[in-house]
């Protein structure tokens, strides 16, 4: 079946594409708003909102005592999961984790989890015995286009500023989290034959693949991801890559603004 | 109820932990239209409860089995954040939030023009953000704000408000501690326009003095509750971001 209006949309994508436009008006690396807010939600040790555009996701962290893996007595454990519920849109359904959500939640978890910026070693209490379990929630509450980038930054963010219970659980006093850094996702998808970044909800319906790119402090890569279906080229991936550096940084201040620092 | 009497829940001056009076809710604030991939949505925030909901439709409704001829069906779930609660909550299903998604839909069914929309679904999402105590009440609210958002047509509002028992004593809207530790708990959800209630749960021990009392209470917060309702769809609609 052809599905009409992504169709036409795709000619009108197409269309934009050769004159250089974009269906909102927005040059092809340019971002939508993007707004940062931290400690909002009264129950999570840290907690996170994040909107872009007309995307709206909270992030929340919680953590728990465990004995840990008997191959790693001295580690504790990093959880990050992303749910898309049906709030966030008229597409999405109830039901099982969908591949799309389980894709979201492991692209986020990989990128966060291989910068290292947990030291497992740090979330150890008695070794052989108890260890803190960090379990990052993601909940999307409206879709309209880049979840990935907002739930990738939510989830640093309430990470970056939460606090551990230690207290609660009998272990200890209270501290902040220790965060050695700040990893950050940014977003591509081709739209129109040629990648922007940031793409927008009509952008992503006749739209194709994205690219997902988390970079560390240091500009260092530790989550890629390739998603739908479509094949690009080195050059075009020289391309974005630079752009995500700026975005990075950009997004990164953000994160640093909301800690004070 | 949790415990009975073991924990002290009024001052010696007969006031609450937190400073309520008896016949005092917790400070409530609401913004419509806060969703903007949803036909109608809004945020409730309840003393430290936060609400979300989100309404899509009138759609077709699908599977055909759970159409009906005459009158739109209304889906609905209340789901809490894993993040929602002082222990996580593991995310999905489980027996507490459907028994309140069914109690809510037909709630809600009992204030919508249903006859409207034969054949057709409206679908209210209600996510719990932050949970303590008064969660199902604080999502009823939050969810008729997001219908009338939706511009889905209603006989009227319907609040969600509680009153319960602690230490002997009726109280109106129990916080955390309260609500673990009290007698009882009376959520209703209420049409503040015509005096009807659409929504009753009831746990714990009420003598029929005390349930009138209670109700009485919840007919005062419902009025207060609906102003500030009303309040946050004029904010929506008049000049204000759209």
């Amino acid at each position: 079946m052809v599905e009409l209006v992504p169709s036409l949309l795709r000619q009108e994508l197409a269309r934009l594409a050769e004159e250089n436009q974009r269906i909102d008006g927005r040059g092809r690396w340019d971002s939508r708003d993007v707004s940062l807010e931290t400690d909002c939600l009264y129950n999570a040790e840290g907690s996170a909102k994040v909107v872009i555009g007309g995307t709206v996701v909270y992030a929340g962290v919680k953590f728990e005592l465990r004995t840990p893996w008997p191959d790693r007595p001295t580690q504790g454990s990093l959880m990050c999961g992303a749910e898309l519920r049906p709030v966030a849109g008229r597409k999405y359904e109830p039901g099982p984790p969908s591949p799309e959500s389980i894709e979201l939640s492991r692209v986020v978890d990989r990128g966060i989890r291989e910068s290292g910026c947990i030291d497992m070693e740090s979330l150890c209490i008695v070794p052989g015995e108890k260890v803190w379990g960090v379990m990052i929630d993601i909940h999307v509450l409206s879709d309209q286009g880049n979840i990935f980038d907002a739930c990738g930054l939510a989830a640093i963010a309430a990470l970056r500023t939460a606090v551990v219970p230690a207290e609660r659980f009998d272990v200890g006093e209270d501290h902040t989290l220790q965060v050695n850094g700040t990893p950050i996702m940014a977003s591509f998808t081709r739209v129109g034959g040629r990648f922007v970044l940031d793409a927008n909800e009509q952008e992503e319906l006749g739209g194709d693949e994205r690219i997902h790119i988390t970079l560390g402090d240091e500009g260092h890569l530790h989550s890629l991801q390739k998603g739908l279906k479509g094949v690009f080229t080195p050059a075009e991936f020289a391309e974005i890559f630079d752009v995500a550096q700026k975005r990075c940084v950009e997004l990164r201040e953000l994160v640093a603004e909301k800690e004070g620092n | 109820m949790g415990g009975y009497g073991d924990v002290q829940l009024l001052n010696d001056d007969g006031s609450r932990l937190d400073g309520r009076k008896v016949d005092e809710m917790r400070p409530v604030s609401i913004e419509a239209g806060v969703l903007p991939a949803a036909d109608g949505s809004a945020m409730v925030t309840h003393g430290l409860n936060v609400a979300v909901a989100a309404v899509y439709g009138p759609m077709e409704a699908h599977p055909r089995k759970i159409q009906r001829q005459d009158r739109a069906v209304i889906d609905v779930r209340y789901n809490m954040a894993p993040f929602s609660t002082s222990d996580r909550i593991r995310p999905g299903f489980n027996r507490r939030s459907r028994e309140i998604s069914k109690v809510t839909a037909e709630a809600l069914e009992s204030v919508v023009l249903v006859e409207r929309y034969p054949r057709s679904k409206i679908r209210v999402e209600i996510e719990i953000l932050a949970a303590e105590a008064g969660t199902r009440c604080a999502g009823i609210t939050a969810a008729a704000v997001a219908l009338a958002d939706a511009g889905i047509p209603m006989r009227d509002m319907i609040v969600g408000v509680a009153s319960g028992k602690i230490e002997d004593t009726v109280v109106l809207d129990l916080d955390k501690a309260e609500d673990n530790y009290g007698q009882a708990d009376l959520p209703v959800g209420i049409l503040p326009n015509t005096g009807e209630i659409a929504f009753l749960q009831m746990d714990g021990d009420l003598s029929p003095a005390e349930y009138e009392l209670a109700m009485e209470y919840n007919f005062k917060a419902a009025r207060e509750i609906h102003d500030i309702m009303v309040d946050a769809l004029q904010r929506r609609y008049e000049g204000g971001e759209a």
